[in-house]
């Protein structure tokens, strides 16, 4: 049975990306990722049905961080988790060991995603921290009653006007919100708001509510860019991993956290 | 000059979204900012591979002492898009590379800064790309 769950779920992200053409503007088939060639111009395009179309390869976007709170949110985090924060080390961020991100982290590479014609799945692809996926259902469906934890939960959407909203449960306590160590607990629960204000951009809120780690829910603000004429890229983040064995430190330290040079 | 920076400020900006990080790991806890190397020798390995592209140089000191370095890129998705191959950089061939030293003491440094290759060319690696002449040879 789960053979069965897998390949079609397989299946159904093989069909989606053979009937992306269809539903999403045309792309140049470069085959090494593209260039930077920049965003694609004009307002935010639709599906044949009038459906915001949001396919395509997307970078940036997502994470938690206190620059991006919404004005008046405060992100503040309990006794327990400040200290689980202050505990953890460099060498120990689930991204540098190959390992997910989770929601809504993300990693610097792109992303795509992908809508089904039937309206039903939209699945968000990853080129990096290790060519996982989303899926995030549309049928209508409730939320599992006692979902087993996972990397990234388990995510039902709806569409609010021209903004899917997708709400996701479920989820362990393994992944970080950030290289500094940011915590939550299998409590978690976020809503995204994805909205494309025009061609090149996609808005994406995500509230994070976890009573489990933090004394209220609060709202991160970000944007991601859509990319034209890029492809996903294979990337196998363990094919050649030497660097987690240097590295040193505590995740919440400057040290840890400073920027690369520019 | 101005076009080759202009090029690298602008592929910086694509791979330096607020918020993100550059690599799949944390830049500072692996290598110190403030310790940058400038290597001069002979490339012996390419290891043209993702999480970093990695190339190894043979430094000559003073002394006559020869250190092999492992050097680190960022993966070969981004330097892809930045307009490199996998042909630019070659076993045997002569390199100066500014690099920041790894802080477990190890003889590895990221290349970040500039690497001017055997034939003179510069480019900077990582965070940037290169000139459209460059890339189209």
């Amino acid at each position: 049975m789960k053979t069965h769950v897998i390949s079609s779920l397989a299946g159904a992200v093989a069909l989606a990306v053979l009937l992306l053409p269809l539903t999403s503007s045309p792309v140049v088939a470069q085959g090494r990722g593209g260039r930077a060639a920049g965003p694609p111009a004009g307002p935010a395009p639709r599906l044949p049905n009038g459906t915001p179309d949001f396919s395509g390869v997307l970078m940036g976007g997502g994470g938690v961080s206190v620059r991006a709170l919404k004005p008046g949110d405060t992100l503040t985090l309990l006794p327990e988790a400040k200290k689980l924060q202050d505990s953890r080390l460099a060498k120990d961020d689930p991204e540098a060991n190959c390992l997910p991100t989770g929601v809504p982290r993300m990693n610097p590479y792109p992303w795509r995603m992908v809508q089904s014609i039937d309206g039903k799945y939209i699945f968000i692809l990853f080129e990096g921290n290790i060519h996982s996926y989303r899926q995030i259902f549309l049928d209508g469906r409730k939320h599992l009653s006692d979902p087993d934890p996972t990397w990234y939960g388990h995510s039902i959407g709806h569409w609010e006007g021209d903004t899917l909203v997708v709400d996701t449960v479920g989820f362990n306590d393994k992944f970080w919100f950030g290289a500094s160590g940011l915590p939550h607990t299998t409590k978690l629960h976020t809503v995204e708001r994805f909205t494309r204000t025009d061609a090149s951009t996609m808005s994406w809120d995500i509230t994070i509510d976890d009573p489990g780690a933090y004394a209220k829910p609060f709202t991160v603000q970000t944007k991601a860019r859509y990319e034209a004429g890029w492809e996903l890229m294979e990337y196998i983040c363990q094919e050649n991993e030497t660097s987690v064995e240097h590295i040193r430190g505590l995740a919440n330290s400057p040290s840890a956290n400073g920027a690369a040079p520019q | 000059m101005k076009l080759t920076l202009a090029i690298m400020i602008g592929v910086a900006a694509v791979f330096c979204q607020a918020g993100q990080v550059f690599a799949h790991h944390s830049f500072s806890a692996e290598y110190d900012v403030n310790k940058v190397l400038v290597l001069k020798g002979v490339i012996t390995k390419v290891e043209w591979t993702n999480p970093h592209v990695r190339f190894y140089v043979d430094v000559k000191d003073d002394k006559g002492v020869v250190t092999n370095w492992d050097l680190e890129l960022m993966s070969l998705n981004t330097l892809t898009r930045a307009g490199w191959n996998k042909y630019d950089l070659k076993v045997g061939e002569n390199v100066t590379v500014t690099a920041y030293l790894a802080v477990d003491g190890s003889k590895r440094a990221n290349a970040r800064g500039n690497i001017t290759l055997a034939d003179g060319r510069q480019v900077m690696a990582g965070d940037a790309g290169r000139t459209n002449q460059e890339t189209q040879r």
